[in-house]
């Protein structure tokens, strides 16, 4: 009786272990409370920050899609994409069930930029689009050390390209990247990308059948054992009312499977 | 005394289906695992495979380019055609990895050749694709190494060890953290 006793008790203690022991910490910052504009390198400019904002709670408003700027001062030696994916999924950026996020990251000393698209978006903002969106959009800003305008029109570029994933308006003004830059007609690759999808999503259902983790593993890595509160509160502009927003924003913990492009500017 | 004897019958029933429970339960936690672990493995092969059904349209876009480094081309040729014929993962990946670095060389080749070919949007485009494509390979492995490092500690880890051990479940092998296969085409758009 009491070896039974015992022995439930270890099990339990096994799984509490487990449980902290998959915690890991790469040591990426908190979140803001504004979340979808995170300037730590500090280079954004105030009407810059606030339109991006703006722009970010709208479109997640109307869609779920979160779409996150960060900028950082250095990668730390990783490379962008890795650090842009893991940070989106640290944040747990973009909707569980969807994994429509996007987190846009700009390193100031490294100067690098990345666009790392979730798993739910890679549709609407395939590689090659979204290196277009950076090549068409923010480069030359950027090469002139003008973050300001050039995340800000990547903002929007990126922004208006999920309006038009999910059918809706997109803002005045703005002409799809898709009539500007007609090559995407690429017809053997879209077939296989579709069939491949399908045999994705066919594997998903399948093997969804034997998880129980919510979402399933497969399709939708969860970092593991991430606790789910992606506030953290660091201090950068808390309550600093950008735009008038109500409140913070969080992570709705999408993920990530490192879709996206990236230029050195 | 009847009483006690009904308590004791009870206490051990309830003990039994408490044991069968937890055991149950971490026999399909052990399960759920080595599927995670299975799905990433075979999600990696996808993306190779992916990967290498985009090489053709990147030979197609420089082909308008006079030439296109003839001989370097043959290495990726090659390299493609044993991709689509490797039987299993493994083999999948050492001729994903003969790949990576045909296309390292003769993408390399052929914009020293032509460098007007980085202001190409389609090239760009196709460059984009393919550097996707790498950095979902080796996402995908992470993934796996993730997902088998945790199935392994808990086989390992008392007490469902006693029941890997009995099920007869098997440790998975890590990705060794290869440079070759996270080698990307090389091309700077200055």
């Amino acid at each position: 009786m009491m070896k039974r006793i015992l022995s439930f008790a270890a099990v339990f203690f096994c799984l509490v272990f487990c449980l902290c022991g998959c915690a890991e910490d790469e040591g990426f910052p908190a979140a803001t409370e504004e979340f979808f504009v995170n300037d730590f390198a500090d280079v954004l400019s105030n009407e810059a920050e606030t339109e991006i904002l703006s722009r970010a709670a709208a479109v997640y408003k109307a869609t779920t899609a979160q779409i996150v700027t960060v900028t950082i001062e250095s990668l730390d030696g990783m490379e962008p994409y890795e650090y842009a994916l893991e940070l989106g999924r640290e944040w747990g950026v973009g909707d569980e069930e969807e994994d429509n996020g996007v987190v846009i990251l700009l390193s100031e000393n490294d100067r690098e930029i990345y666009i790392a698209v979730g798993y739910g978006l890679e549709g609407a903002l395939p590689d090659s689009k979204t290196g277009r969106i950076i090549d068409l959009y923010g480069l030359e800003y950027l090469k002139q050390d003008d973050f300001s305008n050039g995340l800000n029109s990547i903002n929007k570029a990126v922004i208006n390209e999920v309006y038009l994933e999910y059918g809706l308006e997109t803002e005045e003004g703005y002409t799809s990247i898709d009539n500007l830059y007609q090559s995407q007609s690429i017809s053997g690759q879209s077939n296989k990308v579709i069939i491949s999808w399908i045999i994705l999503v066919i594997l998903f259902i399948i093997f969804s059948g034997f998880s129980r983790r919510r979402g399933g593993f497969f399709f939708f890595p969860m970092h593991f054992g991430s606790s789910g509160n992606y506030r953290g509160g660091s201090g950068f502009g808390g309550g600093s009312g950008f735009g008038g927003s109500s409140g913070g924003f969080r992570g709705g913990g999408g993920s990530f499977g490192g879709g996206g492009a990236g230029r050195g500017f | 005394m009847k009483k006690k004897g009904l308590i004791i019958i009870i206490a051990i029933v309830a003990v039994i289906v408490i044991a069968i429970g937890s055991v149950v339960g971490s026999y399909n936690g052990l399960v759920e695992k080595q599927q995670e672990v299975e799905t990433s493995w075979s999600q990696i092969s996808v993306y190779l495979q992916s990967r290498a059904d985009k090489i053709p349209n990147l030979v197609n876009t420089v082909k308008g380019y006079t030439d296109y480094e003839q001989s370097t081309l043959t290495a990726v040729t090659e390299a493609r055609s044993a991709v689509s014929k490797a039987s299993g993962v493994n083999e999948q990946i050492e001729a994903s990895n003969q790949l990576d670095s045909a296309v390292d060389i003769w993408v390399n080749a052929v914009t020293e050749a032509y460098p007007e070919l980085k202001a190409d949007t389609q090239f760009t485009a196709l460059i984009d694709e393919l550097t996707g494509s790498e950095n979902r390979i080796a996402t995908a492995r992470k993934d796996y190494n993730e997902a088998a490092k945790e199935f392994n500690t808990k086989i390992k880890r008392f007490p469902t060890n006693l029941l890997a051990g009995m099920f007869g479940f098997e440790a998975y092998d890590y990705f060794e953290a290869d440079s070759s296969a996270q080698s990307v085409p090389n091309v700077s758009f200055d």
